[in-house]
C-alpha cells in the first residue's frame, strides 16, 4: 500500500515561464492558422469542398438501361432489406416481353432514410447505387421525397460523382447513369473516377 | 392401422395412408413438386424420392402407400434421399430462367424454398443454352410463363379431376415439353384462380394480382368466404389495412384446397366507397354517440311500431345482438328479402357455389330471426303502422320492395358499409365495419359454425354491427354483458340449443357442424 502513494510538495511555486509559454503556443497556432498557406484544418465551405471518399453513401440513384428506361425491374428487394422502409415502390408492366416488369413509381423518403446503403447492397441489377451528393437542402418535406425522374437525373451528380456500390466483381462492368452520360454527351464532360479516402 | 417408423418415430396410421402423409404427421416435410394433398397421385416430378428398408431404390414418398413394419429414412437422416433430391432439383432447373426478381411467386415457390433446402449450386447450364419457351402467354383471368414450369401436371390434373373441364394439357417433347390450353384459347371456367394456387412455382400467375405486391409483405389472417352459403374457408392477404388477395384455406369438409373467382374477387369490396362517418338525412355529419343517442331515443318513443330487418350478410353475433335489439322494444323482426331460405342448400355448379349468395342465412335461421314474416312487415310499413325502420344492411335498400316501404316510414336507419345513392333514403346512417373488420361466425349451408377473424382495422368511425347493436341495447336501458364478438357468441351458446356448448375457441381453424337438434330448430 504504502509503496504506491507519492508525495508531492505543493509549495514549490512554478513561476511565469508557463503560462507564458502556454500563451505563445496559442498565438503561434493562431496566426499560422491565419496566414501559412495550408497549414489551416478548415476549408472555405461551400466554395471548397473536402474530397469525399469514393464509397461515400449520399443521396441515392437509379441507374438506366441503354435505352434510357430504368435499369430497376421493381423486385422489391431494397424496400425489403430497408430498415428505415424508406423506399416505396409501384410496379406495372414493361412493354417488352424480356424484362416484363419495371417501376411505375419509385420514391426514397430521404427524411427517413438512414443512408446506410443496404438497398445497394440489395439490389441484383445494380439498379440503385448511391451517390457522393450530401449537402441536402429543401424548403418542404415534400421536396426530400424523391421520385423516379429525379433518382434517375440527379441534378449534383456531375459535381459529386457516384459513391457506394458493392465491392465484387461487378465493380468494373459499365453503369449507366443518365446525368452523367447527358453530360458527356452535351457538354464533352467526363467527371474523374472517384478517389478512394482523402 | 398399419404401424410405419419414419425418420425413426414410431407412428400408426390409417390403411392407405401415403408414405408422404405419413412423414407429414411425423412432423417430416419431403420436399414435392406434383403430389398435392387434393389431387390424384402422378408421381412425375421425382422429387420426395425416400430411403425404404428392403427397397433396393429409393422411392417416391407420394406414390407409396405405408405397409405394415415398414422403416422409412427420409431427407432428414438418410444422405442418400438427400442427394438424389439434389439431383432432381439441378435437373428440374436445368432450363429455368433466371426471373425470381421480376416473378410474382417469389417468396412462396417451392423452386426458391427447396434451392435454398437443398440446392445452393451454382448452375451448370450456361444462360444462353436454356431452352426458350413461351413468355407472359394471356389464357383469360391466368398468365402462362411456360419457362418457368416444372412440367408437374398438378394444373392439369387440376383441369381433369376438380373442374372436368380439361383445358390444359403437355405439347412437345423431352426439354421443350410445355403446358398449354388448346390454340391458346382461354381458361373459362369459374374456378381458374385456383389453377394459381396449385403450381408450385411461377408458370401460372393471377392477372389480377399480378405486380401488386410482393407475397413476403403480406400478413395472413383466417377467415371465410362471405360469397354464398358454402362458407369456403380462406385466408385474408393483407398489408397496412388493405387486403390484396384471397387464398383459399385447405377444409377437407368444406372446399377442400379450393375456391371460386367470384369469391376472390370479393377482396375488391373491402377498401373503396366506405361509409366511414355516421351521418343524418341529407349527409349531414354527426358524432357517432350522439347519432346512436337519436336513434335510441327514436327506437324507445316507438316502442311497438319499430320494425326490424336483419342481413343474412351479418355474422351470428351481429344477428343475435340485433335480434335482442328488437324484441327489447317488442318491434318486429325478419330478414327473408328475396327468400334466400329457399337457396341455401341448392347448388349452382358442381363444385363449390350455391345459389343463396349470403354466407350466413342458415345462421340467421337457427337464430330465429324470421319472426313476423317480411312481406307482414313490410306491408305494416306501408300502411304507416311503422315509426322507425331499423335496417342492418343498408344494401337491403336496394331491393325494391323494401326502398317502397322505406318510404312510408319517417325516420329509418341503415346500418351501412358502402357510399351509394341508396342511403339517400335513410335518416340517419351508421357506419359500419365488414367481415374482415371484426371477428365472428357465418353458419354455412350444412349447420357448420365457422369462424372468422378480424384482418384489419375499421375505416373512420365504422363499427362492428354487434356493436352497435349493443352501444343501442345499452343506451335502451338493457345492457348486455358483453365486451367482444366472443362474449356474444357466449351469450347465444346459451340461449341457443343449436349451438350447445360451442365458443369461438373450441370452434377451432375448421369450424364445427352445430349440434344434431338444429333441423328441428330451423324449422320452429
Amino acid at each position: 500500500m504504502a509503496s504506491s502513494v507519492i508525495t508531492v510538495n505543493r509549495d514549490t511555486r512554478p513561476g511565469y515561464y508557463p503560462i507564458l509559454y502556454g500563451m505563445w503556443l496559442t498565438l503561434k497556432n493562431m496566426f499560422e492558422t491565419l496566414f501559412v498557406k495550408g497549414r489551416s484544418a478548415t476549408i472555405e465551405y461551400p466554395e471548397k469542398k473536402r474530397n469525399i471518399s469514393g464509397r461515400y453513401r449520399g443521396v441515392h440513384l437509379l441507374t438506366a438501361r441503354e435505352d434510357g428506361t430504368p435499369k430497376c425491374v421493381a423486385c422489391y428487394m431494397c424496400a425489403t432489406v430497408c430498415p428505415a422502409e424508406c423506399i416505396y415502390i409501384e410496379s406495372g408492366e414493361r412493354p417488352e416481353k424480356k424484362i416484363e416488369k419495371y417501376p411505375t413509381r419509385f420514391e426514397i423518403d430521404l427524411l427517413r432514410c438512414v443512408f446506410c446503403g443496404f438497398c445497394v447492397d440489395a439490389c441484383p441489377e445494380e439498379a440503385i447505387l448511391m451517390s457522393r451528393e450530401n449537402d441536402l437542402v429543401g424548403t418542404s418535406r415534400a421536396e426530400l421525397i424523391i421520385d423516379r425522374e429525379n433518382l434517375m437525373h440527379r441534378g449534383k451528380l456531375a459535381e459529386v460523382g457516384p459513391g457506394y456500390r458493392p465491392d465484387d466483381h461487378d465493380v468494373r462492368r459499365p453503369v449507366h447513369i443518365a446525368a452523367l452520360e447527358r453530360l458527356k454527351s452535351e457538354h464533352g464532360i467526363v467527371p474523374g473516377m472517384p478517389n478512394r479516402g482523402h | 392401422m398399419p404401424k410405419c417408423t419414419i425418420d425413426g418415430k414410431e407412428i400408426e396410421v390409417a390403411p392407405g395412408t401415403s408414405v408422404i402423409q405419413a412423414a407429414e404427421q411425423a412432423g417430416v416435410r419431403v420436399p414435392r413438386f406434383c403430389y398435392h394433398d387434393d389431387l390424384p397421385v402422378d408421381g412425375n416430378c421425382r422429387m420426395c424420392l425416400v430411403e425404404i428398408e428392403k427397397f433396393p431404390k429409393l422411392q417416391i414418398a407420394c406414390g407409396t402407400p405405408v405397409n405394415e413394419g415398414m422403416v422409412v429414412k427420409t431427407q432428414v437422416t438418410s444422405e442418400k434421399a438427400k442427394e438424389a433430391q439434389k439431383n432432381t432439383l439441378e435437373f428440374l432447373l436445368v432450363n429455368h430462367p433466371i426471373d425470381c426478381p421480376v416473378c410474382d411467386q417469389a417468396g412462396e415457390c417451392y423452386l426458391q424454398d427447396q434451392y435454398m433446402d437443398n440446392g445452393l449450386h451454382d448452375s451448370r447450364t450456361v444462360l444462353e443454352d436454356k431452352i426458350a419457351k413461351r413468355k407472359v402467354v394471356d389464357i383469360g383471368p391466368i398468365l402462362l410463363d411456360a419457362e418457368r414450369c416444372v412440367v408437374c401436371s398438378r394444373c392439369i390434373r387440376y383441369e381433369r379431376e376438380v373442374t372436368k373441364t380439361n383445358l390444359l394439357e403437355f405439347v412437345n417433347r423431352g426439354g421443350s415439353t410445355q403446358i398449354s390450353t388448346y390454340d391458346g384459347g382461354p381458361i373459362t371456367h369459374e374456378y381458374a384462380g385456383n389453377l394459381v394456387d396449385v403450381c408450385p412455382v411461377g408458370a401460372l400467375l393471377s392477372k389480377d394480382f399480378r405486380f401488386k405486391m410482393r407475397v413476403w409483405f403480406l400478413k395472413e389472417t383466417d377467415s371465410i368466404c362471405p360469397g354464398c352459403s358454402t362458407g369456403c374457408n380462406m385466408t385474408i392477404d393483407h398489408r397496412d389495412g388493405e387486403a390484396y388477395r384471397f387464398r383459399p384455406r385447405r377444409n377437407v369438409d368444406v372446399n377442400k384446397s379450393w375456391m371460386c373467382d367470384p369469391g376472390r374477387d370479393l377482396y375488391k369490396t373491402v377498401g373503396p366507397d366506405r361509409v366511414t362517418t355516421a351521418h343524418k338525412a341529407g349527409g349531414a355529419v354527426a358524432p357517432l354517440s350522439d347519432l346512436l343517442d337519436e336513434v335510441a331515443a327514436k327506437v324507445q318513443s316507438a316502442g311497438a311500431a319499430t320494425a326490424f330487418l336483419a342481413s343474412p350478410h351479418a355474422s351470428n353475433e351481429d344477428a343475435f345482438a340485433f335480434k335482442k335489439l328488437a324484441l327489447s322494444v317488442g318491434g318486429r323482426l325478419d330478414f327473408r328479402v328475396g327468400n334466400p331460405q329457399d337457396k341455401v342448400t341448392v347448388r349452382k355448379d358442381q363444385i363449390l357455389q350455391r345459389e343463396d349468395r349470403h354466407p350466413n342465412t342458415q345462421g340467421l335461421l337457427n337464430l330465429g330471426l324470421g319472426v313476423t314474416g317480411v312481406d307482414a312487415l313490410l306491408a305494416d310499413c306501408k300502411a304507416g303502422k311503422v315509426q322507425v325502420l331499423v335496417l342492418q344492411d343498408a344494401g337491403l335498400l336496394e331491393d325494391a320492395g323494401v326502398a317502397a316501404a322505406a318510404k312510408q316510414v319517417p325516420y329509418v336507419v341503415a346500418i351501412a358499409t358502402h357510399q351509394g345513392p341508396h342511403l339517400e333514403a335513410a335518416h340517419a346512417v351508421i357506419p359500419a365495419a365488414m367481415w374482415a373488420e371484426t371477428d365472428g361466425t357465418f353458419t354455412n349451408f350444412e349447420q357448420r359454425v365457422q369462424r372468422f377473424k378480424r384482418a384489419f382495422e375499421a375505416p373512420g368511425d365504422a363499427r362492428p354491427r354487434w356493436e352497435i347493436a349493443l352501444e343501442l341495447l345499452t343506451r335502451l336501458g338493457k345492457p348486455m354483458n358483453a365486451a367482444t364478438a366472443g362474449d356474444v357468441f357466449v351469450e347465444m351458446a346459451v340461449e341457443t340449443k343449436a349451438l350447445g356448448d360451442l365458443t369461438h375457441r373450441s370452434l377451432g381453424p375448421m369450424g364445427r357442424v352445430a349440434g344434431s337438434n338444429t333441423q328441428a330448430q330451423a324449422t320452429a
